[in-house]
């Protein structure tokens, strides 16, 4: 028990008629990367939505380090260690990309250095390969390097768990190595990680397990023969 | 061209954009200190200036709100009036508690005790007032706001045995100066001292952790929110905030220190609108941006009432005059609409953006972004994803 990071019991999402997700329980130990995929409309972006607490789910429970989530207010999900990304980025525009980065850290961490923060932006941001644009306002960003913002505000969260929805979508292939080499690094950081993408290759690549979602039931679990981390 | 780029160069090389910045807003407020002991000056320029220095902080605080904060509310007069109707009420009526039978008489209320409970009182309504919109957003809080600022308005129009109706209600005098030149010469001062002391706060809220979260809840609610913004929280404490500096500089201006009485005109939707231009042609995401705005705004509109035109080459009026006089009534609020249009059409962040934006050095920090891009354009990626936002 000690080991699970994330544990969904019979989590149920439906608005009017329609069963968006239906009785899905699963857990996620650390540290672990789980590939979650399924059709379009399969419900993998509400049940993100009902996980960050975006949603409140229409029954069942969610634990996330042995918290009780499910109906919590986003901002206290993503302080009790759970952190997303979006499908379509949500950078914050007319913000530089030092603000961006800011925003996570001084939201967790209120009594901290505001220089040590920086410190600690500039570096993920270096890791990121966009460092040279931190005072750039993010709306003037690429759709790419924007990708890459959310996963550097991420960090400044220090999840857990992270959860990364579509995080390879119209992403130039050297954009993408970068990306891959952000989910290795976490991973081995020790921080479960659920991939929600349709580049099933990515996914195969990448995961350790697999959740299927179809019509918003989890229809099969399996494993995944995944590769050695690249260098 | 080359030449001001010159001059910009030897600058940043010498004095810096910042300093230099820092010392014409220096020289600025020593110009508003010395205005008033010009003796060639009125008072009626100095009651202008007065109402300049009200609508300064009236439209810095709803650049606050809406261009800091993302609310864009009609509300922001109807709080300023919440502060001045209740500091009246309360120091001519004072206050009864009937079901607990206690009565406070207007006499224990000093003019000072009636404006700081009018400004609380106006808190405490922008706390509910915050509270009902949370879930509000956009068009939608626009029109909650209206029908707010309405219902206060009617309300205040209809209750003429307590409120005088459209006559307006007379506040408790602040000053007390028998001498009308020493009187305006010290409601000048308070003014613009009450001006400097709410822009130096809401700077202070601006640019610290609060501000940043308000930037990002303006930008994106729910991304601020995924960020560990408690979106809910700050949203009310902006309308508690924002409400109570704008109820007390309604409390302070109509307590015969800007005028002798509030009106339910003054929180008609139109003259919300005016606050809500001023901030625009200013600009609304900066707060000195606003409030020059506003104050520059109501100086022209006064100075434009009437235009004197001199005639040259020894022409003359029909009736024998040199200078043609046109009383241009209503027309001056068509050339401010016309302002307003250019504005938003052509420098949406307002009129005095460049400025700010140049004496502030932030386009110094993206021109070394720029160069950075250039030097080191072998390692950056140009993704080929579509830049949908």
């Amino acid at each position: 028990m000690s080991d699970i990071n994330l544990e969904l019991n019979k989590i149920s999402m439906r608005f009017g008629g329609n069963q968006a997700v239906d009785h899905v329980s699963f857990s996620v130990t650390k540290p672990e990367l789980i590939g979650l995929i399924g059709p379009n409309g399969a419900g993998k972006t509400t049940l993100t939505n009902v996980l960050s607490g975006m949603l409140k789910p229409s029954s069942g429970t969610i634990y996330l380090n042995g918290k009780r989530i499910d109906g919590h207010p986003a901002y206290d999900v993503t302080r009790a260690g759970l952190g997303r990304t979006f499908q379509i980025t949500r950078a914050l525009g007319r913000m530089t990309v030092m603000e961006n980065m800011m925003v996570p850290g001084l939201a967790l961490k209120p009594n901290a250095r505001k220089a040590d923060l920086e410190a600690r932006a500039q570096e993920i941001l270096g890791m990121l390969t966009i460092e040279h644009l931190t005072h750039e306002l993010s709306r003037a960003l690429s759709g790419g390097q924007r990708k890459l913002l959310e996963l550097g505000r991420l960090l400044m969260l220090e999840p857990s768990v992270i959860i990364l929805d579509e995080p390879f979508a119209g992403v130039h292939p050297r954009l993408q190595e970068t990306i891959y080499k952000y989910i290795f690094r976490v991973h081995e950081d020790g921080k479960a990680i659920i991939l929600i993408s349709h580049d099933m290759g990515a996914v195969f690549e990448l995961s350790q397990r697999l959740l299927v979602l179809h019509n918003g039931a989890l229809k099969e679990r399996s494993g995944c023969n995944r590769r050695l981390p690249r260098p | 061209m080359v030449y001001l780029r010159q001059i910009e160069s030897r600058i940043d090389q010498g004095i810096g954009r910042r300093r230099l910045g820092y010392i014409v807003l220096g020289l600025i407020i020593l110009f508003f200190l010395w205005f008033p002991n010009d003796t060639s000056q009125s008072n009626y320029a100095k009651t202008v200036f007065i109402s300049g220095f009200f609508y300064a902080i009236m439209s810095s605080s709803w650049a606050l709100l809406a261009g800091i904060a993302g609310q864009f509310s009609f509300g922001h007069m109807a709080f300023m009036g919440i502060g001045a109707y209740v500091a009246g009420l309360i120091a001519r009526d004072g206050i009864m508690f009937a079901t607990l039978g206690i009565a406070i008489t207007p006499e224990s209320f000093s003019a000072i005790g009636s404006i700081i409970i009018g400004t609380l009182v106006a808190g405490l309504v922008g706390l509910v007032i915050g509270w009902l919109l949370l879930r509000l957003r956009a068009a939608y809080l626009a029109l909650f706001t209206i029908a707010f600022s309405e219902l206060f308005r009617i309300m205040m129009l209809t209750e003429y045995d307590y409120t005088g109706g459209s006559n307006g209600l007379s506040l408790r005098p602040l000053l007390q100066i028998a001498d009308v030149d020493t009187a305006r010469q010290v409601e000048y001062y308070l003014m613009f001292a009450l001006l400097i002391v709410c822009l130096l706060v809401m700077h202070w809220v601006a640019n610290s952790p609060i501000g940043l979260f308000l930037r990002a809840m303006r930008e994106d609610e729910d991304a601020a929110s995924a960020l560990g913004v408690n979106v809910v929280r700050y949203k009310i404490l902006i309308f508690v905030f924002t409400s109570m500096i704008v109820g007390l500089a309604g409390a302070i201006f109509y307590s015969d220190v800007g005028s002798e009485r509030i009106i339910p005109e003054q929180l008609e939707v139109l003259q919300m609108s005016l606050i809500i231009a001023y901030a625009v042609i200013g600009g609304m995401e900066s707060l000195i941006g606003a409030a020059a705005g506003a104050f520059i705004s109501r100086y022209m509109l006064e100075a434009m009432r009437e235009v004197v035109i001199s005639l040259p080459f020894g022409l003359t009026t029909a009736d024998g005059g040199d200078a043609f006089v046109w009383e241009t009534g209503a027309w001056r609020f068509a050339l401010f609409g016309v302002v307003m249009v250019f504005t938003l059409r052509y420098m949406r962040n307002g009129l005095l953006y460049p400025f700010i934006t140049w004496f502030s050095g932030r386009d110094l920090a993206m021109k070394e972004t720029v160069s950075k891009r250039d030097g080191d354009g072998d390692d950056i990626v140009e993704p080929m994803g579509a830049d949908d936002e």
